[in-house]
């Protein structure tokens, strides 16, 4: 057997191992995704906002986090040395809200801002939320609940695209309903890897003890999170509430968010490589997961473009010879088409995929089917996933090049 | 319903070798099948030489219609030609057996007996036709050859087509390592693929119009 088909044959043996699991965790599951326990106790709670020039989203947060359907003890904003207005406005708005409190700081990042708030923080739970998310008003009271568990370190909840009328963002609504829902049915084997920005709530004395935020990771949400694996805390996801947040509405800007989320995940591999198939979650699943993920792209990117680089080579040569003696460019025979049996696996891991789609929008149909066509479902399946690879070699050299600056 | 939700991946992974297996196991009977296609097709090849063969023989013996053997020798090249492409597109589609390559072997050999024959008739009948013998690179070819065969592959078609019963086409694999056809590569000093060797004498490696070839062919 050549090496392309075996190529082939093991990326169609990791993607439906992974659709398996995905598809055994939700028959497992299904009645019970939307279920969150009820708080046996009232918990104090103290929101941290970092925000860096935020002056266009930051009164909408903090209006919508007081709107609240929890008491909350205190709103922290950590402004991180911001050059726009936003000092001014939470100043304004220290007045309105009593528990609203303003820690101002030179500009050091989203990990350091989070842990000067961590250290003045008085709740027994820290909800960290986004500048430019809105919280939903029930969101609160139904991620309490998780912490009636002692060993749950974190819980979150579903993003949803504020702004979703461009083309970019309804993939981006696709993209964050899919991530919902696999992120609910990884937390039926502990396996969730991260607790994202928008709204996460966090177990202060669990915050605490693994020492705070990375300063130095540019995704210190997922970097908590594996710490947070590592120190043997649960994490949990609610499907039945959510924050809405902003998200790119031009590909540079996707671009720029993506591949700042690779370079953290890729921080992430190398600090925690040393767990790498230990026995815990972060060793047997979360990094594997993640390096796979790294390969799979490197790999099937290296061969995508072997395999289009040789193929236009071959036509361009073909058509030259083709057309300077008038021989004809497509015969009967070329429009007889013989499938091999890996293009019937493919079809198969098509479907399924498929299914899996179609699954998660009939499920979460509410957040994804409003404004979606089957146009922009498919083209979120066959083209926006593509991307992906891309985006991850153009992180790795990123990473590279960032981290000899740092050293 | 699983109640240790952590064996899920277990049964993920058993899930996923059953159908892999299945699939592999069926896709080994899809191409068993296309090989066994293939030697039907070569055993009928093989008896329609034989026959051939035996005319041509014939004709030293008793007087047989030189017309006749010609028209069904045109024949036999065309329907060798067509197996020839239909091989090739089952050879690419084939994955997991093997056994096509050695098929394909075959073919090469009878090809070859063919064209010999060929030669015999056109020599004993005195015919005017023409033995257009494609010799071209099996085993990992450059992207340089692959583009140059489908294009020589396209070409010969084109001729076929303008010339009728005027070429037989007899495409073989040189690089097959098959003795009888190393020995007549080496005859013709045939040492870069693709080619086409027309009536055992010119050969044409690089074409710039079709008057480079037809004009052997008049």
């Amino acid at each position: 057997m050549e090496i392309l088909p075996i190529i082939y044959l093991g990326y169609m043996f990791i993607s439906f191992y992974f659709l398996s699991v995905f598809l055994f965790l939700f028959f497992n599951n299904r009645k019970r995704l939307f279920d969150y326990p009820k708080p046996k106790k009232q918990y104090s709670i103290s929101v941290l906002v970092p925000a860096w020039n935020e002056e266009k989203t930051i009164e909408e947060t903090i209006d919508h986090i007081f709107r609240i359907d929890y008491p909350i003890k205190e709103l922290i904003v950590l402004n991180d040395g911001s050059t726009d207005k936003t000092k001014e406005i939470v100043e304004r708005l220290l007045k309105k809200y009593p528990k609203l409190k303003l820690i101002n700081k030179k500009n050091s990042g989203k990990g350091d801002s989070l842990n000067a708030g961590l250290k003045v923080a008085k709740g027994e739970l820290v909800v960290v939320v986004d500048a430019d998310s809105y919280p939903d008003k029930e969101s609160f009271k139904k991620l309490v609940g998780f912490f009636d568990d002692e060993k749950v370190g974190a819980a979150t909840c579903v993003f949803v695209p504020r702004n979703r009328n461009k083309f970019i963002e309804k993939m981006q609504v696709i993209e964050y309903n899919i991530i919902a829902f696999t992120r609910k049915l990884l937390g039926y084997v502990d396996a969730i890897y991260v607790t994202p920005g928008p709204l996460a709530m966090y177990r202060k004395t669990a915050l605490n003890k693994i020492g705070g935020f990375d300063t130095k990771n540019m995704t210190e949400d997922i970097e908590i999170t594996w710490r947070l694996i590592q120190a043997g805390y649960k994490r949990k996801m609610c499907l039945s509430t959510n924050a809405t947040t902003t998200v790119p509405d031009n590909l540079k800007a996707w671009y720029i968010q993506r591949r700042r989320w690779n370079v953290g995940g890729l921080q992430c591999m190398a600090k925690y490589k040393k767990t790498f198939l230990k026995k815990n979650m972060l060793g047997m699943f979360v990094l594997p997961f993640f390096i796979l993920q790294l390969f799979l792209g490197v790999l099937g990117l290296g061969v995508f473009l072997y395999l289009i680089v040789t193929r236009i080579l071959s036509n361009y040569i073909f058509v030259k010879y083709s057309v300077s003696v008038g021989v004809p460019l497509i015969t009967m025979e070329d429009l007889y088409i013989t499938p091999s049996f890996l293009n019937y696996l493919g079809i198969v891991l098509f479907i399924t995929g498929m299914i899996f789609t179609f699954l998660v929008f009939s499920i979460m149909k509410e957040t994804v089917l409003k404004k979606q066509n089957i146009f922009n479902i498919l083209f979120y399946s066959v083209v926006y996933l593509m991307a992906y690879p891309v985006i991850m070699i153009s992180s790795v050299y990123n990473y590279f090049k960032r981290d000899k600056k740092w050293r | 319903m699983i109640k240790k939700q952590k064996y899920i991946f277990l049964y993920a992974l058993l899930l996923t070798f059953i159908v892999f297996n299945i699939g592999i196991f069926m896709g080994y009977m899809l191409e068993s099948s296309r090989v066994s296609k293939i030697n039907t097709m070569y055993l009928d090849a093989e008896m329609e030489l034989l026959d051939q063969m035996t005319q041509k023989d014939a004709l030293n013996v008793v007087n047989l219609d030189c017309d006749l053997l010609v028209e069904e020798n045109v024949k036999f090249a065309d329907r060798i030609f067509e197996e020839a492409l239909l091989i090739q597109k089952y050879e690419e589609a084939n994955k997991i057996d093997g056994d096509i390559k050695f098929q394909h072997k075959r073919f090469d050999l009878l090809r070859t007996l063919f064209w010999m024959n060929s030669i015999s008739i056109k020599q004993k009948c005195d015919s005017s036709y023409h033995n257009l013998v494609y010799f071209y690179k099996y085993n990992n070819p450059t992207i340089e050859q692959e583009s140059k065969q489908k294009f020589f592959s396209n070409l010969l078609k084109e001729l076929k087509d303008k010339w009728g019963n005027a070429i037989m086409l007899i495409p073989i694999a040189a690089d097959n390592d098959i003795p009888s056809i190393n020995l007549l590569t080496q005859k013709y000093g045939i040492d870069k693929l693709p080619v086409i060797l027309i009536d055992e004498k010119t050969k044409i490696t690089d074409i710039e119009n079709l008057d480079d070839i037809e004009k052997y062919l008049v």
